[in-house]
């Protein structure tokens, strides 16, 4: 038996593994470590993708450092102005320098992208978990996750503000309804298929109460997958945050959102053509960053896997 | 040195390069010249229009003119009973070809064009007259003259060719409502609500309508101006987005627009392969309207502060390219209600407008500010309220809404702040505005302002038989004096809208309220 023989599999509540790791099984039948394995988020292209995102959270965070205006500052006989020293960006119709508006454009972005995200991947997971412990539970989670699915997710975004109004805060909650039935199946299915493996059942035929064996075997398993699938989303996110914005339910106006800055600069191409650069530039660099940490992470699940 | 290639000499390649250049110029000359003697410059009859609108059709707003969608319909299909020159409120025939009022101002007779049929084969007669006013006056159709089409009492229409409208009381805008009021087929009429059948007399009769895409129209052939229309169809294209309305002109996809933006008609304009249509006498005005029931908006002070407090000429000239001039009254210049003296009431002054907020004195909670999102003008202009609002002291929060939303809150006065977007009217009889548009109406009013004063001088304006005489231009005067010392509604500028149309298309013509008339307009050849 090789596919599943790993330190401390039939540890039992009081015993810890003899090397004080988690055991972890990755999908294959080697062992994984990941404190012992060389992160992949430190080489190629998972560093690659970590310095992409990292370059444009500390360009938000920075925005009142960098920036030269105030985002929703109104420049007096600025209108529609070229890029220049004094606007790098040029400015927008109402007399706003855009690069200014850009980079806190990214706060707002940001902030959709790593709350939302994460709390919609920390929801779902746990209603994975739940449904995969109880069947009543299961049957309902999993026709909520198909309502959901049903959904393109800019008509949930417009059915969703029709009700509330726009703002950041409908976007968050967009973001998360459409990451529930993700990571709640994923995590489901990992669970029911960890729980399988010969070491839970020992670990559940010695006694091993539920909640261990969920917290000690399965949820440890089942990190791998979300972490990627997490990547994934975030890039996804930067999509829907930016198209809401970008149609005009978003945040509401003057708040600068890259969404919102983007879609207001395609009526104003002819008198400024840079007006859109800046946020296609970051959304590009956002959504590069996030696919390459997710690519670096499944490279490295594969790997450990192999 | 390697010997130089014979063909790549000093002298080849300059002669080389002179060949090119005289080649191109010769090139470019004949192109310049060939258009210019060929019959490119000269129209033609027939052809197809390719037109595209920003707004679709809405057949439940009919009779509202509300947006580009049925103002195109009506403009092509249907016609008044007379028509107002764009620069003036005076009547020229069109379905009627003489009027004559009675001595005590009750009674219009109004002689009828003989020989006119509607697009199904049918004579035009005086019945038609009485059922257009009629339904028009029907509240589900939401006409804003309805009221003044209720002030008909009765019609005589025992001669065919002449038809008597008795009036409850002297109307001094009563032409207002026979140039707005399209004449419509009553045999046909059921399918206007649906938008399945469009029945009139005009130039061109309806062909279909496919929702959010396109409406098609061909031409008249039995169309009472012999020889016209030229054009043989008119296909217009629904276009919601400004930006893509305005690629399909530069692209040559339309050769007629009516929805870009005034930056890119400024733009499109400039090229020379496009001719800006500023619509003079068909103006709309940009305003800014209060609930004064809401909190700090109650008090005069705040809207005063409000009225001092926007910067009007910036608006006009950012957001509506100088395509109109500031105001603080809703009349255009033209009209005999515009007074150059009292639109200088709130002239900009921010330190005048701080003082009032403080004199105000209790702190004011986020006033809403409700415009159309789906329109960039309307966006902008709230965003430059906004900021001027801010600055004296008066804290704004902006709230986009849906078109169809916007509208049920004017119409219902449901807005819980303020809102900015355009109105009408003021280009008719200056009474027909505050009787009739949602806005103004003293009777119901999306600001919920009643005044028995504001009720008293709008009756009076309107009740006057010649809307253009002394006493009337005096009552006019007075609701200036009411709009202006109540505020309820905070007048931006007076903006006359645009059309842009490529060089291919000539003749084309428009009404009072902006409705398409291509009677002559032809394609070049």
């Amino acid at each position: 038996m090789t596919d599943t023989t790993v330190a401390g599999a039939a540890a039992v509540p009081g015993s810890e593994p003899p090397s004080g790791d988690v055991p972890v099984i990755a999908a294959g039948n080697a062992p994984a470590f990941p404190g012992r394995r060389r992160t992949p988020l430190l080489r190629g292209r998972g560093l690659t993708g970590l310095i992409l995102v990292a370059a444009v959270i500390v360009a938000g965070v920075a925005a009142p450092l960098l920036a030269p205006y105030a985002p929703e500052e109104q420049i007096r006989n600025a209108n529609l102005l070229g890029p220049s020293w004094q606007h790098l960006l040029g400015t927008d119709e109402v007399n706003r320098d855009v690069l200014s508006r850009t980079l806190y454009g990214i706060r707002v972005d940001a902030l959709i992208v790593f709350i939302a995200v994460p709390a919609g991947a920390v929801l779902g997971s746990l209603a994975g978990v739940v449904s995969s412990q109880f069947a009543v539970a299961d049957v309902v989670t999993q026709r909520v996750f198909d309502v959901l699915l049903a959904f393109p997710a800019l008509i949930l975004a417009i059915g969703l503000t029709a009700v509330t109004g726009p703002g950041a805060v409908p976007i968050g909650v967009v973001v998360v309804a459409l990451e529930l039935p993700l990571f709640g199946r994923l995590v489901r299915t990992a669970t029911l298929a960890v729980r399988e493996l010969p070491f839970v059942r020992a670990a559940e035929a010695m006694g091993a109460p539920r909640s261990w064996v969920l917290r000690r075997h399965v949820l440890p398993n089942v990190a791998e997958p979300v972490l990627v699938q997490l990547a994934l989303s975030m890039s996804g996110a930067v999509f829907i945050d930016s198209a809401m914005n970008f149609i005009g339910i978003g945040v509401r106006p003057p708040t600068p959102s890259l969404g919102s800055v983007l879609a207001a600069s395609v009526a104003n191409l002819h008198s400024n053509p840079m007006y859109a650069v800046g946020p296609l530039i970051v959304i590009a660099v956002l959504v590069l960053g996030c696919q390459l940490i997710a690519q670096a992470l499944t490279a490295d699940r594969r790997r450990a896997g192999a | 040195m390697p010997p130089m290639n014979p063909l790549l000499t000093r002298r080849s390649v300059l002669a080389g390069l002179g060949f090119t250049g005289a080649a191109l110029l010769t090139g470019c000359t004949s192109a310049v010249s060939l258009q210019a003697g060929s019959p490119a410059n000269e129209t033609s009859k027939g052809g197809t229009l390719r037109a595209g609108i920003g707004q679709d059709l809405i057949p439940g707003n009919f009779f509202t003119n509300s947006n580009s969608g049925i103002t195109t319909l009506i403009g092509l299909v249907y016609e008044g009973l007379i028509r107002y020159p764009n620069d003036r409120v005076a009547p020229t025939p069109r379905l009627a070809t003489s009027w004559q009022m009675s001595a005590d101002g009750r009674a219009l007779t109004l002689t009828l064009r003989q020989g006119v049929t509607f697009h199904t084969g049918r004579p035009f007669t005086s019945k038609d007259v009485e059922f257009s006013l009629r339904t028009y006056a029907e509240p589900v159709w939401n006409g804003q003259l309805r009221s003044t089409a209720a002030a008909i009492t009765s019609y005589d229409t025992s001669d065919p060719q002449k038809v008597v409208l008795h009036l409850a009381h002297p109307l001094g805008n009563i032409f207002d409502l026979l140039d707005t009021v399209p004449i419509v087929d009553s045999e046909t009429f059921d399918g206007v609500g649906t938008g399945r059948q469009y029945v009139g007399t005009g130039p061109f009769r309806f062909v279909s309508w496919t929702p959010n895409s396109q409406l098609r129209f061909a031409k008249n052939p039995k169309y009472w101006q012999p020889g016209l229309p030229y054009l043989d169809n008119v296909n217009v294209s629904v276009v919601p987005d400004p930006t893509s309305l305005t690629s399909q002109l530069r692209s040559g996809q339309i050769d007629y627009a009516y929805g870009n933006s005034y930056l890119d008609i400024e733009q499109l304009a400039a090229t020379k392969r496009f001719t800006k249509h500023q619509l003079a006498g068909a103006e709309q005005q940009i305003y800014v309207g209060t609930n004064i029931t809401a909190p700090a908006l109650s008090d005069i002070r705040v809207r005063q502060a409000i009225a001092y407090a926007i910067d009007r000429e910036r608006i006009m000239s950012e957001v509506f390219r100088n395509s109109g001039y500031a105001v603080n009254l809703p009349w255009p210049k033209y009209s005999n209600a515009y007074d150059a003296n009292k639109n200088t009431t709130y002239a900009l002054d921010t330190a005048k407008a701080s003082a009032l907020v403080k004199e105000y004195g209790k702190p004011i909670a986020e006033i809403p500010l409700a415009y159309s999102a789906q329109v960039p003008l309307y966006r902008q202009t709230a965003q430059i309220v906004q900021a001027n609002l801010q600055a004296v002291g008066i804290p704004v929060t902006l709230d986009p809404l849906d078109g169809a939303q916007f509208v049920k809150r004017l119409i219902g006065a449901e807005f819980p702040g303020m809102w900015t977007t355009f109105h009408s009217w003021a280009q008719y009889t200056p009474s027909t505005l505050t009787v009739s548009a949602y806005p103004f109406n003293a009777a119901k009013n999306s600001s919920h302002y009643s005044s028995a004063q504001y009720s008293s001088d709008a009756t009076q304006a309107w009740q006057v038989a010649d809307g253009g005489s002394e006493e009337a231009v005096g009552h006019y005067g007075r609701l200036s004096d009411d709009l202006l010392s109540a505020l309820f509604l905070i007048e931006i500028g007076v903006v006359q809208p645009q059309w842009v149309t490529s060089n291919r298309l000539r003749g084309v013509s428009y009404t009072k309220r902006q409705e398409l008339d291509l009677t002559r307009a032809a394609l070049s050849v």
